[in-house]
């Protein structure tokens, strides 16, 4: 049995305490396991009052005002997101991606100025999605009612075998209707080793090979 | 106390799939021959200089090394003897190629002994990636699976009354694992009636070399019939929903959805698919 003896010593709360129920939430999020989740609990302890509320504040704004953008799918607080409502940028082309992260990704890179639309999964029967559990159909409704004529599709699902799939499934919808459909080119990342790059990474790197300038 | 020696032991395997762990590790499930299906864990493969990561996608043959962990091995080495890169190439083949992994998943129980099973997969994707017709290697593969797990469906005689059934008086009753003659078939709800046709290739391909099988001309109604039959069963046996089969149907789906948006739209929102009907 633990002590208190500075006043914050980790003694053991019982399981209905609010202490085990901050544990349990934080044991909730992804990559938290339960030694993290102890420290967070009791980092949020010995933390001040208003640290603890503005925490408190910023989870449930998140939840309340956040939404999918109505032509990405994007979350955003206010739809049609930045992104979308930017009359700067390239509406002829949508960057198709599998997760909201993707297109901060792709936007750090600031070598892309058209737009985006995020599936929010991938094609993965292990994992139980299919087709119809993705925003497919929200992709297909866009190009039927927006105004602009898009011209090209990239897709931009990871390089494995799910994000293939759901690449391939996209361009058997799209091809019919006379749009380019394109996927982000596959090769060594950089500092790879050729020793250990896979032979499916590598011989694509081969097909894709570029001059050099 | 001094640590125990870790056992290593090389093998080939097939990944069937993998599953996130915690940061950047994975747990991996491998179809070996010599120890069936097992997991094991794979460090740092979420990292973009893994040397791993590549080798250890779904769908790849590979050599492993193994060290012996506390609850689960850990893979140490990971070299790919076969990616099946013409399956990746098309749609079809691909979903097919996810299928037979999810079917070979979800039929075996972890560490069961499955050197026959590694190896059926391993042929089957072999041919897929060959450019053989996916219908007959799917169809093959399934019937043999359940040859190899003792879920042999009975095609040729009623399962209640055991008497012969005529291929064109005969019903489906997945969830007894074959065919029913009419009168019995009265009183299982489950049965359907089957395409004669369809009844009648599949009983070829149950007792028929696969060479011989290949022979047989399937049109895609045809093969779409049989595919509807064997889905149930296979369903029926391994007691879930495949996600894997109706994304082969939603597929096709797309294939045939014809011109225009609204055909596009139709084919990507109709989650009910064949499979279901």
């Amino acid at each position: 049995m633990h002590r208190v003896n500075d006043g914050h010593a980790p003694f053991l709360p019982g399981a209905s305490s609010p202490i085990a129920r901050l544990v349990e939430a934080f044991h909730r999020l992804p990559g938290i396991g339960p030694k993290s989740a102890q420290r967070l609990a009791y980092h949020i302890l010995r933390a001040p009052e208003a640290e603890a509320q503005e925490l408190a504040d910023a989870l449930v704004e998140v939840k309340r005002s956040i939404v999918f953008c109505a032509q990405c799918q994007n979350l955003t607080s206010r739809t049609p997101c930045d992104i979308c409502s930017d009359g700067s940028r390239d509406h002829h082309s949508i960057c198709v991606v599998e997760e909201p992260l993707d297109v901060l990704a792709i936007e750090r890179t600031g070598g892309f100025g058209g737009v985006y639309h995020v599936l929010h999964g991938v094609i993965s029967p292990a994992d139980g999605v299919g087709p119809e559990d993705l925003k497919i159909g929200e992709l297909l409704a866009r190009l039927r009612d927006v105004e602009t004529e898009v011209s090209e599709i990239i897709v931009a699902t990871n390089p494995n075998l799910e994000g293939e799939a759901t690449a391939m499934y996209l361009a058997r919808l799209l091809r019919p209707l006379g749009i380019r459909v394109t996927r982000l080119a596959r090769g060594l990342p950089a500092g790879a080793d050729l020793e250990y790059a896979d032979d499916v990474t590598l011989s694509r790197a081969l097909e894709f090979r570029q001059e050099v300038q | 106390m001094p640590g125990r020696v870790p056992r290593v032991v090389r093998t080939p395997a097939i990944v069937l799939r993998h599953r996130r762990l915690g940061e950047a590790d994975r747990i991996v499930t491998l179809l070996t021959p010599g120890r069936g299906k097992i997991d094991v864990i794979a460090k740092g493969v979420l990292r973009a200089r893994s040397r791993m990561a590549g080798h250890l996608e779904p769908l790849t043959l590979v050599e492993v090394v193994l060290a012996h962990g506390r609850s689960m091995d850990v893979v140490t080495q990971a070299q790919t003897i076969d990616a099946f890169p013409a399956a990746h190439d098309d749609l079809d083949r691909l979903s097919a190629a996810m299928y037979l992994l999810e079917l070979a998943d979800r039929i075996t129980v972890e560490h069961a002994d499955a050197e026959g099973l590694h190896d059926l997969l391993h042929v089957a994707l072999v041919r897929l990636a060959r450019g053989d017709g996916q219908q007959v290697v799917t169809r093959t593969f399934e019937l043999a699976l359940l040859d190899a797990t003792g879920f042999r469906p009975e095609l040729t005689a009623c399962l209640r009354c055991s008497m012969p059934v005529a291929a064109e008086a005969a019903w489906w009753a997945p969830a007894e694992g074959g065919v029913m003659c009419a009168s019995c078939a009265r009183a299982h709800q489950d049965a359907q009636p089957i395409d004669a046709t369809a009844l009648r290739v599949l009983r070829a391909f149950q007792t028929q070399t696969y060479e011989e099988a290949g022979r047989i001309r399937l049109t895609d109604e045809l093969a779409a019939r049989m595919e509807q039959a064997m889905h149930a069963l296979m369903r029926a046996v391994v007691e879930r929903d495949l996600k894997s089969a109706q994304f082969v149907s939603a597929a096709r789906r797309a294939r045939v959805a014809g011109e225009g948006i609204e055909a596009a739209i139709d084919a990507a929102r109709d989650t009910a698919g064949d499979d279901e009907e």
